[in-house]
């Protein structure tokens, strides 16, 4: 009889234990620990996903069966079959068996079988999958770009994307829940890949072609999406987000959006801020509307884009967006009282505990001693919460205050925060591909921010 | 010259001595007149001017260890990003190339090679053959191989490397969007390893069909021979198809083509076509060499033959066959049709059965066997288990609807290192271990190596097996950093765990190397069988020797050497019917006729890089490269592929030629293989530059 090392038979089976734990648990994940995931693909939220997900399981469950049926015949074989190591029978060889025919034939022919079953499967998913939209889908052009998604609808369905009585929108797609999107995608520099994981699977935007796709949301609320096709640098920071809403709400959005950007009030912070957006390149690159439209690369006017992919984000109603900067920033806080902690809102409402003396009124400048004590405490700060997206409740409205943090460091140092290539590159053209550091002063940067958040 | 000789360098052939009249004879004057004659047989020249296949295939290995170090190294700084989010241990510029180049290595300068490294050592001997069929061109193609993976690798120093992924999808990869050199030196390296396995391919294909023992018909070569045929296949023609790519893209970077400017009409789908038709036959050419080493090693410690051997080589070429038809499921997403789609999910589908015959196959060997658990075998056993949870998991994108969720995401990333690090590594660690006598006459540590099997089976399963939730869960491939709060944390930082715990059972394996080494010289020599194997190789003496087998032998069964020690009664019992010591072959002064050495196959290789640098910095360099190289192939086609001193063989009477010269060997496969012996007939122009 062999003799076994003792420690090396307990690691074995540590591994194996461990691996048999692992699998288990990665089991469960998949079954029951969706919660909190936002991207998750495993929990459905529209028709489209619904289908996937009706494919996704049978096929899941045929491999479970295989995967346990291979890995318990090995281990049986593995221990019914071991060298038992008695010396009597050292010399005995086990009998020979070439083959059997009817053996290869069985199992070439069962799992030919089952894979007919979910080839079968699959064809009528991947028909309900391409079917033609309803004519009464709402129909967008989404274009990515490097790093950020651009979306134009048709919402007069004369079949012009962006045009005349169309809204167009960065990063945020807000569509009438339990209504089709027929999406027609393309991109404007290189390849990318828009995933909304709860709607449906993804689907590439490719440069100089369109691809078709739909989306519907069964619910209203917000589904984030991420970009999945490798787009250089700031891939890992190309984000969206689709956010339902009732028909009316989807009105009220729609309406509000084909409105041009709202003119702050003269004298305040947010007109000051107006200001320094089109006395700086901000202008020359972002669009708001009724402020610069003559100022952006458009081929009509003749004036040529400083960006490789000819353009950037219309921030004409910024401030009713919930996220910025490819969705990987939250623009509001989730509550309107509860301002985060060494972050004060324009404006303030309450004293921040821990932090006297630093109140701002509404126009940025510091408030005096007696007005900032007659204010009551602020409740405990919030934690930021990057999960829930929140949005600023409707026009003018102060509630859920702007991230000032999040914005003026964006604002501050954009590739700091987010890396992009603003250096205009000779090879390209001169062209840059995101936004430069435009060395605002902190002035700037308040102004800005309280402009941007007026643009609802 | 024998072995014998001392091992001293001829006074009269140093490298760059002017030959003298003697060392060569007026009518075989040396070329040029610059390097003579290679004929150390130790040291380091005669590992630079080797063309024997042995030492090729040692080196194929040992670089490939090299750049797995490297591309290991990449997948630790991989991990070490990803353990935590936001973590700023590398910038979003660095991650890109370390992720790109990482992919790159693994596929390209490690899986491949460590394939080739196989191939070339050991399917020669398991066809009896004396060496390849061009031993210079195999030269040739590892030269190549190394400076392509150098030359990729100095982009780290010159500038940054490649930052487009593995795939190098256009326009991605072009001048606007990555304006450094990096995507040059991945193209240009790529295309001079492409080099090395195109002529290696050719080589292969060649030797397999034309070099075989005396009596060993197509269906009685060993399975690993058997799928490096496929392999070699699959690399020929799905090279020239990257390279095509390759030059297309070379072309836009370098002289500002358009082939991939989509402002100019071009369609970047065409890239994704291009890359995938070869992408896809790759994967299969990485996994092959493995299936085949695990259809020789697993009937050797199961002591029973292997089940269904006709199905397992059958499976191999339909799996060769059918991977050609399935390269668009990488490219469901894209945007091609839902006709395109469906089809390709289908022929994806279908791939599966032969994959599956070949998984049951290898349990029915175990089936009734009388398993001994060395090192090798759990290795095996590993391969068995690890790539079936990849297969199954391919069979969920196959499913295209499917696909669209997964695609992109960490779930094909766990997938494809359950297939090629569960799969084609765990094989050819298993090789390794059962090799390492055959091939340095001593014996890994097995208490050492099942550590290192354990360790590694361990730590494999930590970092790839939660990758599918995450993927599953929403996080896309190819990102540098990911937030809190989308769930990514914990399986992230398992997965880093397991990539370190993997990373000690690679220092594991390192070290027994060493370990070994050290220990094997107080200890007994394991003699030409110690595994009580099956096919041909293991009955020549440990370390091979120079020349092989002498005699060759004629082969008469699948496993002939087991079946010259043991015989089958009717009902399938085994009994013994020689000692092995009766029928390997022994340790003997043979003085065999063998391809002589030269130093044209390294000089034509160099040139090169050379040029390739000169293309990205200065067209000067090419002009250089290019003389090097005309230098090269001038002294290549005017050396004699035979040493007229080594060849002269004062004991070898021409009229006892053995089976086992070459030229004869030649002569009598080509003939049992029923084909016409158009390259090979003459040892004269045996190792003519051909390829």
């Amino acid at each position: 009889m062999k003799k076994r090392n003792p420690l090396r038979l307990a690691f074995g089976t540590f591994v194996v234990i461990t691996i048999g734990v692992l699998f288990g648990v990665m089991t469960w994940s998949f079954i029951a620990w969706n919660a909190n995931k936002p991207l998750t693909t495993l929990t459905p939220q529209g028709p489209n996903a619904q289908s996937i997900q009706n494919l996704v399981n049978p096929v899941f469950a045929i491999a479970a069966v295989v995967f346990v049926g291979v890995m318990g015949m090995v281990l049986l074989i593995v221990f019914k079959f071991r060298d038992k190591g008695d010396l009597e029978t050292e010399d005995v060889m086990p009998a020979q068996l070439h083959g059997r025919t009817w053996a290869e034939i069985t199992w070439t022919a069962i799992p030919a079988v089952v894979l007919l079953v979910v080839a079968l499967l699959t064809v009528v998913t991947l028909g309900e999958l391409n079917a033609e939209p309803k004519p009464t889908a709402l129909k967008v052009k989404v274009e990515g770009q490097q790093w950020w998604w651009r979306f134009s609808y048709d919402n007069n369905d004369d079949g012009v994307y962006g045009g005349p009585g169309d809204v167009v929108t960065a990063n945020e797609l807000v569509i009438p829940a339990g209504r089709e999107i027929a999406l027609t995608e393309t991109s404007n520099d290189v390849i990318h890949s828009f995933w909304i994981p709860a709607l449906n699977g993804k689907k590439d935007a490719v440069p100089g072609m369109t691809t078709d796709w739909k989306l519907q949301a069964d619910g209203v609320g917000v589904y984030r999406g991420q970009c999945t096709e490798f787009c250089g640098l700031s891939h890992a920071n190309m984000r969206m987000v689709v956010r339902a809403v009732n028909e009316a709400d989807y009105l009220r959005w729609t309406e509000n959006q084909k409105l041009d950007g709202r003119k702050p009030a003269a004298g305040t912070l947010a007109a000051a801020g107006e200001e320094v957006f089109k006395g700086q390149l901000c202008s020359s690159c972002h669009l708001i509307r009724g402020v610069n439209d003559e100022k952006v690369s458009n081929p009509e006017t003749g004036v040529k884009s400083q960006l490789v992919s000819g353009v950037a984000p219309d921030l004409t109603h910024f401030g009713s967006r919930g996220t910025f900067a490819g969705s990987i920033f939250n623009s509001h806080y989730p509550n309107p009282t509860n301002p985060v902690e060494g972050d004060i809102p324009f404006g303030q409402t309450c004293k921040v505990k821990g932090v006297p003396g630093t109140g701002l009124d509404a126009n940025g400048k510091p408030m005096d001693e007696a007005t900032l004590a007659k204010l009551p405490d602020c409740p405990p700060a919030n934690v930021k919460d990057t999960l829930n997206i929140t949005y600023a409740s409707a026009p003018g409205n102060p509630d859920n205050p702007v991230d000032r943090t999040s914005l003026g460091d964006w604002l501050r140092d954009p590739p700091g925060v987010k890396p992009m290539a603003p250096e205009p590159e000779p090879q390209a053209g001169g062209l840059k591909r995101g936004m430069p550091n435009l060395k605002l002063s902190e002035e700037q940067i308040n102004q800005l921010v309280a402009y941007l958040d007026s643009l609802k | 010259m024998t072995d014998t000789l001392p091992a001293t360098i001829d006074p009269e052939g140093g490298a760059l001595a002017l030959p003298s009249g003697a060392s060569a004879p007026e009518d075989r004057a040396a070329p040029l007149g610059v390097f003579s004659r290679p004929k150390t047989k130790t040291g380091w020249r005669s590992w630079v001017s080797t063309v024997d296949h042995k030492k090729i295939g040692i080196m194929y290995g040992a670089t490939a260890i090299f750049f797995f170090i490297i591309g290991g190294s990449e997948a630790l700084l991989i991990r070490a990003q990803l353990w935590a989010p936001r973590q700023h241990l590398l910038s979003a510029e660095a991650y890109n190339q370390v992720y790109t180049m990482h992919g790159t290595t693994m596929v390209f300068l490690v899986v491949m090679p460590i394939g080739a490294a196989f191939a070339n050592y050991l399917m020669p001997l398991q066809i009896g053959a004396r060496d390849v069929a061009f031993p210079r061109i195999n030269a040739f193609s590892f030269w190549c191989f190394v400076c392509g993976g150098l030359f990729l690798n100095t982009s780290w120093f010159l500038g940054g490397g490649a930052d487009g992924g593995w795939f190098m999808y256009a326009p991605n990869s072009g001048v606007i969007y990555s304006p450094t050199h990096g995507i040059d030196f991945w193209n240009l390296g790529l295309i001079i390893a492409g080099i090395a396995s195109l002529t290696g391919a050719v080589n292969l294909i060649v030797t397999v069909l034309n070099l075989r023992a005396p009596g060993m018909g197509l269906m009685k070569m060993p399975v690993f021979t058997w799928m490096t045929l496929v392999t070699q296949f699959l690399l020929l023609f799905a090279i020239p198809v990257i390279t095509a790519a390759q030059f297309l893209l070379l072309f836009d970077r370098q002289f500002g083509a358009n082939f991939f400017n989509v402002k100019e009409g071009a369609n970047p789908l065409l890239w994704e076509h291009l890359f995938w038709i070869f992408g896809h036959p790759e994967v299969y050419l990485m996994i092959l060499p493995a299936f085949g080493l695990v259809s020789d090693m697993l009937p050797v410690f199961s002591r029973k033959p292997i089940f269904g051997y006709p199905f397992i080589v059958f499976s191999g070429v339909a799996i060769g066959f059918m991977g050609w038809g399935v390269w668009a499921h990488h490219m469901f997403v894209s945007g091609i049709g839902p006709v395109s789609v469906m089809v390709f999910s289908l022929t994806t589908m279908f791939i599966a059965v032969p994959t599956g015959v070949k998984i049951l196959n290898w349990t029915a060997t175990m089936w009734g066997g009388k398993l001994k658990f060395d090192t090798p075998m759990l290795f095996c056993i590993g391969l068995i288990t690890m790539f079936t949870i990849g297969g199954l998991s391919g069979v969920t994108h196959s499913v295209a609807p499917a696909d669209t969720q997964q695609t992109d995401t960490y779930y094909i990333v766990a997938h494809f290192h359950y297939v090629l690090f569960g799969g084609a590594f765990l094989g050819f660690m298993g090789g390794f271990y059962f090799y390492w006598p055959k091939v340095f006459g001593y014996m890994l540590s097995e208490t050492l190596g099942k550590w290192n099997f354990w360790l590694m089976l361990l730590g494999f399963n930590l970092t790839f097996g939660p990758m599918h939730i995450l993927g599953l869960q929403g996080m896309s491939r190819r990102v540098y950093t990911y937030d809190a709060n989308y769930g990514f944390d914990v399986w992230n930082k398992i997965a880093t765990v397991g990539a370190f715990t993997l990373a000690a059972s690679v220092a594991f394996f390192l070290f027994n190397i060493f370990y070994s080494y050290k220990k094997s010289k107080t200890m007994e020599k394991p003699g030409p069988d110690p595994w009580d194997a099956r096919t041909i190789e293991w009955m020549i003496p440990s370390p091979t020797p120079e020349y092989n087998f002498d005699p060759v032998p004629t082969i008469t069964h699948l496993d002939e050497f087991w079946y010259r020690k043991y015989g089958e009664t009717e009902d399938g019992r085994l009994v013994r019917v020689a000692a092995t010591e009766d029928v390997a072959q022994p340790v003997h002064d043979a003085d065999v006729h063998l391809p002589a050495p030269s130093y044209w196959p390294l000089v034509t290789a160099v040139s090169l890089p050379i040029i390739a640098y000169g293309l990205i910095f200065s067209l000067w360099l090419c002009i250089i490269g290019g003389l090097v190289l005309i230098t090269g192939l001038w002294g290549w086609v005017t050396e004699h592929p035979d040493d007229p001193d080594a060849a002269h063989h004062g004991d070898h009477d021409p009229g006892e030629h053995t089976p086992g010269d070459e030229h004869d060997a030649a002569l009598d496969a080509t003939s049992d293989a029923g084909t016409e012996p158009s390259v090979t007939t003459d040892a004269e122009t045996e190792a003519a530059p051909v390829g």
